[in-house]
């Protein structure tokens, strides 16, 4: 029986990769590879996008190394396509291991023209209709509230569905973040709020971000179950997800998860110096120790059926060349033009922005042309 | 906490260095936190990170945790708790990360921070200074980008300003500090390390309300502030070169604005040129432009005219387009001449 408001983060696998539960009979080694590639391949995505920003090839990019095991279990633990998510903006993996296409990811991420979002939004705030992968946005908690009301529309219509609304731990700190909470419990909204605690927003600590001793306690304030989960043991993120999400979905109301992982990477590229400055060497180091890639790799081998290291490095080689084609395939599609600025602003474009664009194209015209002078 | 009154300030002997902006900035807070120590600086990440922006880099180290501190991620917090330490007797210097984040604490702004010294008789005040990166060029799409610095100079109550040049925001964040009131003070983030200029290396204020002339001349007025100033400088430079002398009036105070050197400078040109990169739908300028032809409806040789953001939001990839630059300044600027 899965418990609510535990003291410590529920867990299947220790560190070592032994079972501390019984495994669970569906999580055969067939599965347990399928969980180990979609998590090395969202590693290895990070690796990638690091190296395409240090090209300058991108401007922006939010590293989730260490936050896979929560990511991808939380992708599995759902209908990808039936259910609504409303994601943070450190959720790639997520995003990877619901099926949006590599090319859609990385097309974002350079603005071309294949991108999606058609070059609106900074890089790695993704959006695809196709699962319900809702356009992520940078204001912090803000996806909270609507997230609320997504499920909300949901028990209206009297679907199946259910929400998901991801978060770091620093977005609990938030008004929005209360307002959504405790409107998604008033109203019974099949909602599923799952925190990613990092434990770091950008510089500030989980303790001096809240004097609670976890959040998962805070559900109890907006009448709704919290669950404590090991977010580096993907059996116990998948587990817990998917009990919590039956329940959920059968009507008993929104249900918060906290899952306790940690960014090993900086929080963007604004602060590649992190282990300077704000945390230190040995913190990191004993949460690298506790690798989710590694624990499921300790598992595979106790269970005799291990990844060899060329099966790894087969995985690694064939997601950088996935990466790879992407970029070429998306910058293939060139820039989008002076025009983007103007569309989408409203359902119809309204005459003063139709004046504006013309404004716009004349200039661009003339400047083309070499016409103006200044 | 006890506190005391301020030091006296210490005098200028003269001597000015070569700052960036935000280095003006800093030193300014530096300043002003080692001469009252009722001021306290806050916000996200202010602390051992010094700011996203590094704006309050070594802040921490030098005044210690209790004057310059992390906070939670709640920007509603950090403007109320602004307002209640400022009503208490504290001089808080609040940091917003981006202008575009100052949604979540706008209440705080609005019905607290503008209105408590009107709602109590003067009986309770709330001299608190918001700091925060505005204004895009850096490539940050749509919530990095932003300049929402008419919603605040709606609001009566507070004062809203944007300094341009290291000198001026030096003096203006000193003069905001000092103040009774409420400042919103907006940097243009792309000039953080763009501009440079003279700064005096001791203590001196910018009065918020007074704009500055940044090139005088006879033939047409442009009028800016904040990250378009540079571009408004080159603007008239190219005019120049043409044989047509702008003069060039950067307002560095919204709230309240230098209406004098607005109107005697129109007055001298008979023409004027408007520019913000804000969105142009009740964009601050169109209130300049209102009591330009209110004033001066007689003087004008040509319609006041506009340069601003389009009514979209900020875009990423077209970041540059949607900049006010140089040449839509030049053209407009060129408009108003062959009226």
């Amino acid at each position: 029986m899965i418990q609510p408001f535990t003291s410590d983060p529920l867990r299947w696998v220790a560190e070592d990769g032994q079972p501390i539960r019984e495994l669970p009979a569906r999580f055969t080694p067939e599965v347990l590879r399928d969980l180990h590639r979609e998590m090395v391949r969202a590693r290895e995505f990070d690796k990638k996008l690091v190296t395409l920003l240090r090209q300058g090839r991108t401007t922006f990019y939010a590293q989730a190394s260490g936050m896979e095991a929560t990511q991808v279990g939380l992708a599995r633990s759902i209908r990808v396509g039936h259910d609504w998510v409303w994601p943070y903006y450190r959720d790639h993996a997520l995003g990877l291991a619901m099926g949006v296409p590599m090319l859609d990811l990385v097309s974002q991420c350079l603005g071309t023209n294949s991108d999606l979002c058609r070059g609106r939004q900074m890089p790695h705030h993704f959006g695809a209709t196709r699962q319900n992968f809702v356009s992520i946005s940078s204001s912090i908690a803000s996806q909270v509230p609507p997230a609320a009301g997504n499920a909300m529309a949901q028990k209206y219509l009297g679907t199946d569905e259910l929400t998901v609304c991801t978060f770091g731990d620093g977005a609990t700190s938030e008004g929005d973040w209360h307002a959504g909470m405790n409107m998604a419990g008033a109203y019974g909204a099949p909602c599923l709020f799952v925190c990613e605690n990092n434990q770091w927003a950008i510089s500030t600590n989980l303790r001096a971000q809240t004097a609670s001793e976890s959040i998962h306690i805070k559900a109890k304030a907006y009448g709704m179950p919290g669950y404590y989960v090991d977010g580096n043991d993907i059996v116990a993120v998948m587990e817990v997800l998917s009990h919590v999400a039956q329940d959920v979905r059968s009507g008993k109301g929104p249900a918060l998860v906290e899952c306790l992982t940690y960014r090993v990477g900086s929080h963007s590229n604004a602060d590649a110096d992190a282990e300077k400055n704000y945390r230190t060497r040995e913190e990191v180091n004993a949460w690298l120790a506790r690798d989710p890639i590694v624990r499921v790799e300790r598992l595979l081998e106790h269970l005799g059926a291990p990844v060899s290291a060329e099966e790894r490095a087969d995985l690694i080689t064939a997601t950088h060349r996935e990466v790879d084609e992407a970029v070429l395939a998306a910058e293939a599609t060139g820039q989008p033009d002076w025009r983007i600025v103007f569309e989408d602003v409203y359902a119809d474009t309204p005459v003063h922005l139709r004046e504006q664009a013309a404004f716009l194209r004349e200039e661009q015209t003339a400047l083309t042309d070499g016409a103006v002078r200044a | 906490m006890t506190a005391t009154q301020p030091k006296p300030a210490a005098s200028s002997a003269g001597e000015t260095r070569v700052l960036t902006l935000i280095q003006a900035i800093t030193e300014a807070m530096a300043e002003e936190l080692a001469r009252d120590e009722r001021v306290v600086v806050f916000g996200e990440d202010v602390g051992a990170r010094g700011g996203v922006f590094l704006a309050t880099a070594g802040l921490q180290e030098q005044f210690g945790q209790k004057r310059v501190f992390d906070t939670p991620l709640s920007e509603a917090s950090i403007v109320g708790a602004a307002v209640g330490m400022a009503v208490r007797g504290l001089r808080p210097i609040a940091e917003i990360q981006f202008a575009d984040y100052m949604g979540p604490g706008f209440d705080q702004i609005i019905s607290q921070a503008a209105k408590i010294r009107y709602r109590s008789g003067g009986q309770f005040t709330a001299p608190l200074v918001i700091r925060t990166p505005s204004g895009g060029g850096v490539k940050g799409g749509h919530h990095h980008s932003q300049s929402p610095e008419s919603y605040f100079a709606h609001t009566p109550g507070l004062k809203v300003v944007m300094p341009s040049t290291p000198y001026d925001a030096k003096g203006l964040l000193k003069a905001a500090v000092r103040g009774g009131d409420p400042v919103i003070y907006f940097e243009p983030k792309r000039l953080y390390r763009a501009a440079k200029g003279e700064v005096p290396a001791g203590d001196y204020t910018v009065e918020i309300g007074q704009g500055a002339v940044r090139r005088e001349g006879s033939d047409l007025t442009i009028i800016g502030y904040g990250g378009v100033m540079p571009d408004a400088e080159k603007a008239a430079q190219a005019l120049a070169a043409e044989g047509v002398h702008a003069e060039v009036i950067d307002l560095r105070s919204l709230v309240p604005w230098d209406r004098d050197l607005v109107l005697t400078s129109v007055s001298k040109t008979g023409r004027a040129v408007l520019v913000s990169e804000a969105p142009r739908t009740s964009n601050f300028m169109g209130e300049v432009a209102y009591v330009i032809q209110e004033q001066l409806f007689d003087q004008l040789l040509a319609p006041v005219m506009q340069v601003a953001g389009f009514d979209t939001p900020y875009p990423y990839v077209q970041d540059k387009v949607y900049l006010p630059g140089a040449n839509r300044i030049a053209a407009a600027c060129v408009r108003v001449l062959n009226y």
